[in-house]
């Protein structure tokens, strides 16, 4: 499978924060095979592991959060309209008239709802309308969706996907699940004599809804030598100061932080110069935005390296990312778990 | 060239590029659809594509049957060194539908993808987030790296419509959700109204001008000026209407509900429709057990608009279809008003009556 064809399938499943775990059984049927374990915990941390053929491995976490941001279903009224609080932070200007897919006892497409502007006043307010002042219209009876959906069941926004210029896709989810498929696509044809480690790649959970929910106590029971934390990372676009935002198409971002591992970091961007893969730092003094936060806090210490995809259209449907920068990213896992010389750095 | 209808006519039409001014992609498509089912087919100078039905011999009183090809779109007005569009709306659409919503951009030979963006949530301030994001600080990103690029592909003054899904959802199917419904759902009427009736058109007592007018959205509309080359005596306008039969509106505010038919309009906000021709309407819906209703409330203007006032003027009557959230990437129609509407328009034109019609 094509990276863009895994990022695709992975962003295409179910996995509003909370509801992961119901993406399990097809994330298993899809890459299940190139992996030597696949579990799921307690808090719906799913771990991908690949076991090298050391004796007394050392151990390597990557963390990619599989969590999306989405809606849960908070009513259910008459003709079929359906009320919604949303999971993670999104951004009310995207709402009204989107495409969502409600998962019910089967999936439900419906749209959420608008004004049209023949039917607006002049004296309407300027203000942007809550969710909650917001529905989705399914185009079904009350009594019929009842059957179907219930207070709780997740939305998500419908997944569709669209090439624009210099192989660059748009779509939902590529938060954060363009990272976990390029991590996959890296990890699952690397043969074993070359891993440096044993490697824990996380699909951490949570991450959008409770900062940091998942990757804790995940990290806590594999207590890695030394760990990669990739998320996505905010694009230059117009009308943001560029000390902001990471450049798009030249590759992938590496944090410059005090709460991750400096010579980690260092030998990182050697590793990105060596092998050419692009890369730019960018200055994250106290938090990286990312799990890293968390991590580097775990059981002794997590030495942690932060890394980033630059994606443009933050929390939308249409998220918008680089293949070449999704290509960087694969190409840097591949060698950070092979790295003998960062193991040897790590392991005491 | 595969003949549709239903549904999937309805699909076809609406994925059609069409913004107001640029519906060349709408008209070829229809031209072939209905090629032979008309004596006379012919684009006049604005740009309406009209298709004559004459009856038998004699002069006869004419009918002019209309849609509009147009959708509300966009055109590009600047392009900026780093390659981001930044854009005017064409027709009226609120800017709070516009943001994170998938664009295509070009005109009617050359075609490319885009979304509409604006800064992240991230980095918007809290006022930012309460308020409504103006067009102004919207841009359209194509994934071009800079100006140059762009110039490959696009232009000051390239036109944009919505990328949106045809989508058939609820119950069993019945809600089509699309953009352009407003109003290649009136084109696909008037596509399966001629093939319906084009086999008996020599028994009517009236002769059918079929018009698939340009530039609605904008109200500078091109059916102003097929009116004054057809001169009519009739006119019915198939449009779709705003509804909002939907949660938390008062049923003084919904204007009419999807599901029970067509919308017959009393008066707009531009026209005040001939009555007659209304009762006529509501006895052949009655007669015929065909659904219909009356729109409760006075909002919105169409092609009526221009058509009743031209020459002498013309009895006009427009009949619409209810939908739900237009003039954004997610209309919703209903395919039972759309048959409701069909059977409607053809019972009309089965039992025309001009003494019921010109009764004062």
């Amino acid at each position: 499978m094509e990276l863009k064809e895994l990022i695709i399938s992975l962003c295409s499943m179910l996995s509003v924060s909370g509801y992961e775990y119901r993406s399990f059984e097809r994330l298993r049927s899809l890459v299940g095979d190139s992996f030597d374990e696949i579990e799921q915990d307690g808090v719906g941390n799913i771990l991908l592991i690949r076991r090298c053929e050391k004796q007394s491995p050392a151990k390597v976490l990557i963390d990619t959060h599989f969590d999306e941001i989405g809606m849960i279903v908070t009513g259910i009224s008459e003709g079929g309209f359906v009320s919604v609080a949303p999971i993670g932070g999104i951004d009310s200007a995207i709402l009204p008239s989107s495409d969502v897919t409600i998962y019910g006892k089967r999936d439900i497409r419906g749209v959420l709802s608008s004004v049209p502007p023949h039917l607006r006043r002049d004296s309407d307010s300027k203000k942007l309308s809550e969710i909650s002042e917001l529905f989705i219209d399914t185009g079904y009876p009350k009594e019929e969706l009842l059957e179907l959906i219930s207070i709780g069941t997740p939305v998500g926004f419908a997944p569709v996907y669209t090439e624009l210029l210099n192989r660059s896709i748009c779509g939902k989810s590529f938060d954060n699940k363009a990272c976990t498929a390029a991590a996959i696509f890296a990890l699952s044809d690397i043969p074993k004599s070359e891993l440096a480690a044993d490697v824990y790649l996380l699909l951490s959970a949570h991450e959008e809804s409770v900062r940091t929910g998942g990757v804790a106590p995940a990290a806590f029971g594999i207590d890695p030598d030394y760990a990669m934390v990739i998320d996505v990372n905010l694009a230059a676009v117009p009308d943001v100061p560029k000390s902001e935002t990471v450049e798009y198409g030249k590759g992938i971002s590496i944090s410059v932080s005090a709460i991750t591992d400096r010579r980690l970091t260092k030998m990182t961007e050697e590793l990105c110069r060596d092998n050419e893969i692009g890369f730019y730092r960018v200055a994250a003094p106290s938090s990286t935005g990312t799990n890293a936060a968390a991590l580097c806090l775990v059981g002794r210490g997590v030495p942690t390296v932060d890394v980033g995809l630059p994606l443009k259209s933050m929390h939308t449907y249409n998220e918008t990312i680089s293949l070449d920068d999704a290509e960087a990213l694969s190409a840097l896992v591949r060698h950070f778990v092979c790295s003998e010389k960062i193991k040897e750095a790590f392991v005491v | 060239m595969i003949k549709y209808n239903g549904a999937e006519l309805l699909e076809r039409l609406c994925l059609l590029f069409g913004p107001s001014g640029c519906e060349d992609n709408v008209r070829d498509f229809i031209a072939e659809q209905i090629c032979d089912v008309c004596d006379k087919l012919y684009t006049d100078r604005a740009g309406n594509l009209i298709a004559v039905m004459e009856s038998g011999a004699g002069e006869k009183e004419r009918l002019m049957i209309s849609a509009h090809t147009d959708e509300v779109g966009f055109m590009v007005n600047e392009i900026t060194d780093d390659g981001y569009l930044k854009f005017d709306t064409l027709g009226g659409i609120d800017p709070r539908v516009l943001c994170g919503k998938k664009v295509t951009l070009g005109d009617e030979c050359k075609k490319i993808s885009g979304v509409i963006s604006s800064k992240a949530i991230h980095h918007k301030k809290k006022e930012e987030r309460l308020n409504i994001t103006p067009v102004e600080s919207m841009y359209i990103d194509i994934g071009a790296k800079g100006r140059d690029e762009v110039l490959k592909y696009l232009d000051i003054g390239s036109y944009g419509t919505f990328d949106s899904e045809f989508v058939r959802f609820g119950k069993d199917g019945k809600k089509l959700k699309c953009k352009a419904l407003d109003d290649r759902l009136g084109c696909a009427l008037m596509i399966e109204v001629m093939r319906d009736i084009y086999p008996e058109k020599d028994r009517l007592p009236i002769d059918l001008y079929f018009c698939f007018t340009v530039r609605e959205e904008l109200g500078i509309s091109g059916a102003q000026v097929a009116a004054q080359t057809i001169a009519p005596d009739y006119s019915i306008v198939l449009e779709t209407t705003a509804v909002a039969d939907v949660a938390g509106v008062r049923e003084s505010e919904r204007v009419a509900t999807q599901g029970e038919g067509g919308v017959i309009s009393l008066i707009d906000r531009s026209t005040i429709y001939d009555r007659a021709f209304v009762d006529f309407a509501l006895q052949t819906a009655e007669k015929n057990g065909i659904k219909t209703q009356i729109k409760k409330y006075l909002s919105g203007a169409n092609d009526a608009s221009h058509i009743h006032k031209s020459g002498k003027g013309v009895r006009t009557l427009a009949l619409s279809a209810p939908t739900r959230y237009l003039h954004s990437a997610a209309c919703v129609a209903d395919i039972d008003d759309y048959s409701s509407m069909l059977s409607h328009i053809l019972a009309m034109l089965r039992c025309w009556d001009d003494k019921t019609l010109t009764r004062r």
